[in-house]
């Protein structure tokens, strides 16, 4: 009987062994949510992103924060004039099953990404409104015309995820194969998703060798595993979970909170109105209160450390007397600023948000603002948010949370300021102009025109109320040296983490 | 008994057409799923595509007889977003509700029939006492709470077992147990309660007097009687582990068919959504069945 205990006791203890040591080369990562799909043309979700992006599936040029745009599967890039760019790809670069990539490949992922069997994100997100034609020289050279002509159009190959011509053109793939440094191993639905290195990489060897990618919604949770040593990366983790400074990194997110004015509706057709609702809000005092420390003031929709960021633009002050003085000159002028305003935010859109909406909308009660909140799921704010706006309930603000880690204006202005744009509250010829003149300008000339541009949305359009450059938290193992940047926000290289 | 279970599984398969019916109709009073689908940053032509490739351009009533046709070939469609059958999704997250239910309830019954019986054989004493004491703070304590509590107890600070997922026995402790304490709460106040009003009763009176002992009179006699209430309350609560158990679920990692239907709903993946109703609401309806023929076997007056 004892000798049977023993046994059973001795399997019992083997079987833990496993849920809090690791290999010295190997990572487990902690995500947010489990991945629906493991498509590469869908690596534009964050969580997808995270595991496909770079490390299964490449692309061709890469955007790195502090440096800029790099080669990555084409080794330069020329601008042929007529829209048209010539990519020369990098030789002697098998994907994971063996096969070599060409040319054909990059042709087979653009159609792919724009098939008519499904929708791809990275395709309806970043290739709308264009039409890209290609020309293959040979094996590794590629043009590829857009009409209209896109001046960031190597800009815009560093999101798009190259399969091998192979792939199924008409369905998601549940086995990605890539040229990256890792093989996709398995997908455990619900439990785990496993890389493992590949020896065949064109590329310098990483010091990972195995990752695996665990779901836990929870962020305390996720906190918790690091903290137990049964993962070593947890990226997204909440303010109120990061606890520890010596494992809990913070860093921009690339994410802006703003309120989305829709200014053809009185009384936010007035500039002076719009700027009173700038005025009133005391934007400082929400920082290392209900939203993290590290938190900047925005005064644009895209981060710091995109081209063309206007540094001379200074926040609006907290001015309340300048607010009731700025509405109190619109009354006298007959503009209805006794109107009331639906004020829409959206449920679990970042942390502490129903807190910052009511503090917003208390502010702007105290400004004299007839202000009314309405806090909604997803989908009834994606109604507000996106044309064709809600009509029949009067002015609407609402409050959206922009991400943009791609480091260009391009991927923001257009969407939230011309008149066309999806979720744009305003119509104004001269910043479609402007819009249009940056979108097609390059070099130097591109940067000057993004900072007018700003500058005028800021200054003269008043389009927006501008609030925060959200920063993120990411707990990362005290044996790992591994630094989050804005981009872990949508994707996490393997190849860049090492041990201590 | 046969033409019983007969009339049951007719009624039940009525109920579940109008079941799936409802469902239907009323997730799409929910709204269109693309703009939840695509990025908010999506072109219209985008949106436009994918409501073309999905079908949603359709009338209603056109999608629900094109779902109800492939509905009688059992193919319950493709999710949106998995880019899989949604019946493999469901019924991949169904095995481990199913597990974590079978073994929770099996736990929660034997624990409190047993505990249950103990306290109400001498009412007001000192294990009645403690017994009652714990079971209400277990029927009304907040799962989250216990779920966090838990792990950092129990994971964190003492690492004796992992804080969440699956993979080993290990990782079933903490969900099983903080499963385990709300019907066990529930279960044992309902068995001690049955019991006392059995043990009060003229023949085990009787058997006292003809000097029976007290397992005999406790474990043979009186619970067979005292079982039947039990026995619904435990259907219920099984029921609701059944249809998953969210909270824990979503703490713990588990990939079981509440969080999958819960995240469903609010994706709005609509054929995961009708696929895992489907599937609970059969596996509810076996349950329910199962329980009257507990029933008979308890109680020879109930004949079907």
């Amino acid at each position: 009987m004892t000798q049977r205990f023993t046994r059973v006791a001795a399997i019992l203890m083997a079987t833990t062994a496993g849920f809090a040591a690791h290999a010295q080369d190997s990572v487990t990562i902690v995500l947010s949510e489990e991945l629906e799909n493991v498509e590469p043309c869908m690596a534009s979700k964050s969580n997808i992103g995270r595991v496909i992006l770079q490390n299964v599936s490449e692309t061709l040029t890469e955007l790195v924060p502090g440096t800029g745009l790099e080669p990555r599967l084409a080794e330069s890039w020329e601008d042929m004039g007529n829209g048209t760019w010539r990519f020369n790809l990098r030789e002697g670069v098998t994907f994971s099953d063996g096969t070599a990539f060409d040319a054909g490949d990059v042709v087979f992922s653009l159609e792919r990404n724009k098939s008519d069997k499904f929708v791809c994100e990275i395709g309806a997100k970043y290739y709308g409104g264009m039409t890209l034609t290609t020309n293959v020289i040979d094996d590794t050279t590629i043009e590829i015309t857009s009409d209209p002509a896109q001046p960031i159009l190597p800009l815009l190959m560093s999101t798009l995820t190259v399969l091998p011509s192979e792939a199924n053109p008409d369905a998601f793939v549940d086995q990605p194969i890539g040229t990256g440094p890792y093989t996709f191993d398995e997908y455990n639905r619900g439990e785990n998703i496993k890389l493992s290195v590949r020896d065949d990489y064109w590329g310098e060897a990483p010091t990972i060798k195995n990752a695996t990618y665990l779901f836990r919604s929870e962020s305390a949770v996720r906190a918790a595993m690091v903290e137990a040593g049964e993962a070593d990366i947890a990226p997204n983790i909440a303010v109120q979970d990061a606890t520890n400074e010596a494992t809990d990194y913070s860093y921009p997110n690339s994410e802006t909170v703003y309120m989305r004015l829709e200014t053809a509706t009185p009384p936010l057709d007035d500039v002076r109105v719009r700027q009173a609702l700038n005025y009133a809000v005391d934007k400082e005092a929400f920082v290392g209160t209900i939203l993290a420390n590290g938190t900047l003031l925005a005064t644009g929709m895209v981060p710091p450390s995109t081209i063309g960021y206007n540094t001379d633009l200074q926040p609006y002050p907290y001015d309340l007397e300048k607010a009731k003085a700025l509405l109190e000159e619109a009354k006298a002028d007959g503009v209805p600023v006794d109107t009331e305003i639906l004020v829409i935010g959206r449920l679990e859109n970042y942390a502490n948000v129903t807190e910052t909406m009511e503090a917003l909308v208390a502010m702007w009660q105290d400004a004299g603002f007839n202000v009314t909140l309405n806090m909604v799921e997803t989908a009834e704010w994606n109604e507000y948010y996106s044309k064709p706006f809600v009509e029949g309930k009067g002015p609407i603000m609402v409050n959206a949370q922009h991400d943009n880690a791609n480091g260009d204006p391009v991927f923001s202005m257009f969407f939230k300021y011309a008149s066309d744009g999806v979720q744009s509250g305003i119509s104004d010829p001269k910043l479609d102009e402007m819009i249009a003149a940056a979108t097609a300008a390059t070099g130097d000339e591109r940067e000057a025109l993004w900072k007018d541009t700003f500058a005028y949305i800021f200054n003269d359009v008043v389009a927006d109320v501008f609030l925060w450059h959200m920063v993120g938290f990411t707990r990362v193992s005290d044996k790992l040296d591994f630094e989050p940047t804005i981009r872990t926000n949508s994707e996490l290289q393997l190849s860049q983490i090492k041990f201590k | 008994m046969l033409s019983f279970l007969g009339k049951r599984a007719v009624a039940s398969a009525i109920s579940l057409i109008g079941l799936v019916i409802l469902v239907f109709f009323l997730s799409r009073l929910t709204g269109d799923p693309t703009n939840l689908y695509l990025p908010v940053d999506a072109s219209l032509e985008s949106r436009e595509r994918f409501r073309e490739i999905n079908g949603l351009n359709d009338p209603l009533i056109v999608q629900f007889f094109r779902y109800a046709g492939d509905l009688i070939r059992f193919d319950f469609g493709m999710s949106v977003r998995r880019g899989e059958p949604a019946l493999d999704a469901v019924l991949r997250a169904f095995q481990w509700t199913l597990w974590l239910a079978l073994i929770t309830m099996t736990l929660v019954t034997v624990a409190a029939i047993v505990v249950g019986s103990l306290a109400a054989f001498r009412v007001g004493g000192i294990f009645d006492r403690i017994a009652t004491f714990f079971s209400l703070i277990g029927a009304s304590a907040p799962d989250f709470w216990i779920a966090i509590v838990a792990i950092v107890v129990f994971s964190v600070s003492l690492g004796w077992v992992p804080t969440s997922g699956t993979g080993t026995v290990w990782h079933w402790i903490l969900p099983v147990s903080v499963l385990f304490i709300r019907p066990f709460g529930l279960i044992l106040q309902v068995v001690r309660g049955s019991m006392i009003s059995t043990l009060s009763s003229a023949y085990v009176k009787t058997a006292r007097a003809k000097g029976v002992r007290n397992r005999p009179i406790i474990f043979v006699h009186a619970l067979r009687n005292a079982m039947l209430p039990v026995i619904t309350v435990i259907g219920d609560q099984a029921a609701g582990l059944l249809n998953g158990a969210v909270i824990v679920e979503t703490i713990f990692g588990f990939p079981g068919v509440g969080k999958l239907m819960i995240d469903s709903i609010l994706q709005r993946d609509f054929t995961v959504v009708l696929a895992a109703i489907f599937v609970t609401a059969v596996a509810i309806f076996l349950m329910n069945i199962l329980i009257d023929i507990f029933y008979a076997v308890l109680d020879p007056r109930i004949r079907y």
